[in-house]
């Protein structure tokens, strides 16, 4: 029951919920759904423009359109950016945390360190890694050099500046994935080790079939952190290369066609409905493959 | 269980090279912010021989960057301290079922993290905004700090977790004491809820100090350029002048550095828990 008076009063925590509720529908939940609309139709930016419905025709245009070679070029290359990231992400992670987890002295120090980056954000973290990657006085070139009589143009590569793009990605995340698995790796219970030691278990069956098993929750947030995380962020590409040298994804490609293509809303939009739905694809996949391997004890 | 040396040693190695990836740039950062621009040229890697104190003074006046930590700490303050109210405001009557629907709400609620990209119509709004009021909108301090001011996020769900362990009795006794719903929120609830609300300070205020595409989308007139944006502008200004960027880099990574060697803890538990929440 409500404590808290009678009559009119009995109001009052509704109108305060509508200020979160209105703050929600008017920024996203009502723009994610127009969004939606938008996508059948022939909008633009022109301020008293109308809008008419034109069916599929966006979508059409994504993929059957003059320009449209680039744009499966990005939805290729996001697919081939979430597959790296989450699997290198995710390894490389899941590797440290073991380690860390094992009581090594100054864990803690390793653990901030490895986190860092997220709290220095992406404008620091790309322009220390432009810094890093300067094609004529950057260190990594006078290593490349010395190691192998070789220079690159990183950010500036037509070929490479992708894959530098993924190193940073991963180099930023890595650290919150493993804390996610380190917290893992904390919540499993010591004496099924020591069951398994005196049932003679090797090291790796034992990671095998107590760790892995029993991480499953943290592996199951990371996969689906990674995929959206992905799929849809694009603040990395936009501080590095801004898009060019063969760097755009579908998330930039939403954002470029917004906010400085061309007046026209509907084929930006479709092309947001289009990555939705490959998330939703993937999370489900996801999903339901780590639903399978998460067990009760 | 007894662990093997070799096993030690490699483990020590592998921490220790991922170590050197993460830790070397930063110094490397650090060590060039120093040198002048013709040592830099002739040495990029060496350690400095000739220490530049200026560089630091003439990046910050002419990177201008008073203007965007004053920015980027209204944007953070004002748009943290929303965040936390809102999200009160949600939270408390639906972890009570105060309001009618209340799972409905939350279920709601809770589809935030799953919508499609909002962008394309997000825009039209701001532009629609701005063209009707002028003062929220597009390009305005307000509209940032109200798109980034959201109830219905991670914080809204830790505080709806956490409402439910405070005991309902204590909305009783306060309510036949005649305390009111607001008052009893923030002199009572609000207090409670100590650990929960440092978690989603920090949470909050990370994602929005460090918004890089928020600002490079919707504030684009240098006047409401925050520290991210300002930064971008900055490398536009000095393109290749590695020293003076390098400034740029400590300016602004230096506070969050000395910042996060104090809360590092909480910083830490707090992005795990809105991590495993979410």
């Amino acid at each position: 029951m409500y404590p808290f008076g009678k009559g009119i009063s009995r109001f009052v925590p509704f109108l305060l919920l509508l200020i979160p509720l209105a703050l929600y529908v008017l920024f996203y939940f009502g723009p994610s759904v127009m969004t939606v609309i938008y996508s059948f139709t022939n909008i633009t930016n022109l301020p008293g423009s109308g809008m008419k419905f034109i069916g599929l025709d966006n979508y059409h245009d994504v993929f059957f359109s003059g320009n449209s070679g680039e744009r499966v070029d990005s939805i290729i290359r996001t697919l081939y950016f979430m597959f790296i990231v989450t699997v290198v992400q995710n390894g490389i992670a899941l590797l440290v945390a073991v380690i860390i987890n094992q009581k090594l002295k100054g864990d803690y120090f390793f653990r901030a360190v490895f986190f860092l980056p997220v709290v220095l954000g992406v404008a620091v973290v790309a322009l220390v890694w432009s810094m890093m990657f300067d094609p004529l006085s950057g260190p990594v070139n006078q290593l490349y050099q010395a190691l192998f009589g070789y220079k690159d143009m990183f950010f500036g590569s037509f070929s490479h500046a992708f894959g530098y793009i993924i190193f940073v990605q991963i180099w930023m995340y890595m650290g919150y994935s493993m804390l996610i698995f380190l917290a893992g790796l904390q919540s499993v219970p010591k004496e099924l080790y020591e069951a398994g030691y005196i049932d003679g278990t090797t090291k790796w069956q034992s990671f095998r079939h107590i760790t892995f098993s029993l991480i499953a929750p943290s592996f199951t947030v990371n996969m689906l952190l990674s995929i959206i995380g992905a799929m849809s962020t694009f603040d990395i590409i936009l501080a590095t290369t801004d898009g060019r040298f063969n760097t755009r994804t579908m998330a930039y490609d939403v954002y470029k066609e917004t906010f400085r293509g061309s007046l026209e809303m509907g084929l930006p939009s479709a092309l947001s409905v289009v990555q939705f739905l490959i998330i939703l694809v993937f999370v489900i996949v996801a999903v339901k493959q780590m639903r399978k391997r998460e067990v009760e004890y | 269980m007894k662990q093997s040396k070799s096993a030690k040693v490699l483990s020590y190695a592998v921490v220790a090279l991922l170590l050197v990836l993460y830790i070397v740039p930063l110094l490397l950062v650090f060590n060039v912010s120093f040198k002048s621009f013709t040592e830099y040229l002739l040495n990029p890697i060496g350690l400095v021989s000739d220490i530049q104190w200026n560089n630091y003074k003439d990046a910050w006046t002419q990177g201008n960057f008073s203007n965007y930590f004053l920015n980027s700490l209204l944007y953070t303050g004002v748009a943290t301290v929303l965040t936390l109210i809102v999200s009160l405001f949600g939270a408390f009557p639906v972890a009570r079922n105060y309001v009618r629907w209340s799972g409905l709400i939350y279920l709601f609620f809770l589809l935030s993290q799953f919508l499609p990209n909002p962008m394309v119509a997000q825009f039209k709004l701001m532009l629609a905004m701005k063209q009707e009021f002028g003062f929220v909108g597009y390009d305005t301090r307000l509209g940032y700090i109200l798109l980034k001011t959201s109830g219905t996020g991670i914080v809204f769900m830790m505080f709806t977790g956490y409402i439910k362990s405070i005991s309902r009795e204590l909305d009783e006794a306060a309510g036949m004491d005649g305390c009111g719903y607001s008052r009893y929120l923030f002199q009572i609830v609000l207090p409670l809820m100590k650990p929960v609300i440092a978690t989603g300070v920090i949470l909050t205020a990370i994602g929005i100090w460090n918004d890089f595409v928020g600002p490079v989308m919707y504030l684009p007139s240098p006047a409401n350029y925050p520290i991210t944006f300002g930064l971008k502008e900055f490398r536009g200004q000095y393109g290749n002048n590695w020293p003076m960027l390098a400034c740029g880099i400590m300016i602004v990574s230096t506070p969050l550095i000395v910042l996060y060697t104090f809360i590092q803890k909480y910083i830490v538990d707090g992005a795990l828990a809105g991590a495993v929440k979410a």
